[in-house]
């Protein structure tokens, strides 16, 4: 069980980081349809797919933080490049995964 | 693993599970009825705020109650957690844990001196209607499996498949008690919002960060028990899906209802938990339970 409690863990504290950062870099009002940011594009992605598909405690740590991060966001912020990743991320676990 | 470092990692794990999916829950609902809503991580940093800010004592409490009683309400989740994810152990004991609950409920009221805490004290006391039907549920697990031990009960559903194809009625008395505890309620007549906060309306401070960090964890025993005995074995991703889907319902059930009246709340449980209770005694007795 410790290592769900570390990916946990990893994703809780990426989560926060991610809020104030986000907050930091934009003060305005609710902004309903934000632009997509390709820099937390490449860090949904990258986290993810690590998170999924490491197989390795650390790195998957690492890409919980990463996701976490993006996904926590502040409200408006990160979500398309959430879904983006999480759906890549989910793509490449069926596609390694798979026997035929 | 040494148990205590288990108990330590699972009491941490039910934390921080129970605060994301209590945010998740109220990001739902936001998003239900049209609003950004919060971030999903709002409950775990309110939790964890709350240990950082002053601890005020109104005069009118009863203090040794006032103050212990939310340490009872942290330590009776605990026992939730070490009877159920750690040991899994009886059911009864966590039945136990409910009865409790509602006391901590009704005593954490009435300690206050607030009249708002005294009246949720009262409707604590009406809303036994919600345990009810989690006792008749266990009751019904019990006579199909023969056994009351939550590890019996999972071998017991890898033979012969989940519970809630064989006492779906007693699966959906579980589950009125899922969404009675989940917050904005319908049935959540304790905290309504007339009452304030209800129960936990003079509670500040670090003793509101334990009732928090009560909350989140009692929220992930409630998801995990419900998918154990009712879902079979699951592995961690099973359990992830299932507990997120729960709460999905639970918000959209929460976010489309206004909150009952508590004589309408306590009727509308008691009715289903009597159709349910009758339907699947129907149903064992009448042999369609093997």
């Amino acid at each position: 069980m410790l290592d769900y409690m570390i990916y946990i863990l990893a994703f809780a504290v990426g989560s926060i980081l991610g809020l104030l950062y986000s907050y930091k870099q934009h003060g305005e009002p609710f902004v309903a349809d934000s632009k997509l940011n390709v820099l937390a594009l490449v860090g949904a992605i990258v986290g993810w797919c690590l998170a999924f598909n490491a197989g390795n405690v650390v790195l998957s740590a690492i890409g919980f933080l990463l996701g976490g991060f993006v996904m926590g966001e502040r409200p408006g912020y990160g979500r398309k490049e959430t879904a983006i990743g999480l759906l890549l991320a989910v793509v490449l676990y069926f596609l390694l995964n798979l026997t035929v | 693993m040494n148990l205590m470092a288990e108990i330590i990692i699972q009491v941490i794990i039910a934390f921080l599970a129970g605060s994301l999916l209590l945010g998740l829950h109220r990001k739902i609902m936001a998003r239900v009825q049209k609003r950004p809503g919060p971030p999903i991580v709002q409950h775990l940093i309110h939790s964890l705020k709350f240990f950082f800010k002053e601890t005020a004592i109104p005069k009118t409490v009863s203090k040794v109650f006032y103050i212990g009683i939310v340490f009872i309400l942290a330590l009776i989740w605990i026992v939730g957690v070490i009877v159920g994810p750690v040991a899994h152990g009886s059911l009864l004991i966590l039945f136990g844990v409910y009865a409790v609950y509602k006391i901590v409920e009704h005593n954490s009221g009435s300690s206050s001196g607030s009249p708002y805490g005294k009246l949720s004290c009262v409707r604590a006391v009406l809303s036994a209607a919600t345990e009810l039907p989690l006792f008749a549920a266990i009751v019904f697990v019990y006579l199909v499996t023969g056994t009351m031990n939550i590890g019996e009960i999972i071998v017991y559903q890898s033979v012969h498949g989940p519970l809630i194809f064989t006492v779906p009625l007693a699966a959906l008395m579980f589950f009125m008690l899922i969404i009675t505890k989940s917050p904005y309620s319908p049935f959540a007549i304790t905290k309504d919002k007339v009452l304030i906060s209800g129960f936990e309306t003079e509670h500040f401070g670090f003793l509101r960060g334990f009732m928090n960090f009560s909350e989140a964890i009692a929220w992930y025993v409630m998801l995990w028990v419900f998918l154990t005995i009712f879902f079979g074995p699951l592995n961690a991703v099973g359990y992830l899906i299932g507990m997120i889907v729960i709460t999905f319902i639970t918000g959209f059930i929460n976010a489309t209802t206004p909150i009952f009246s508590p004589n309408h709340s306590v009727m509308t449980q008691i009715t289903i938990g009597a159709i349910c209770f009758f339907g699947t005694a129907i149903m064992i007795f009448t042999g369609v339970v093997a």
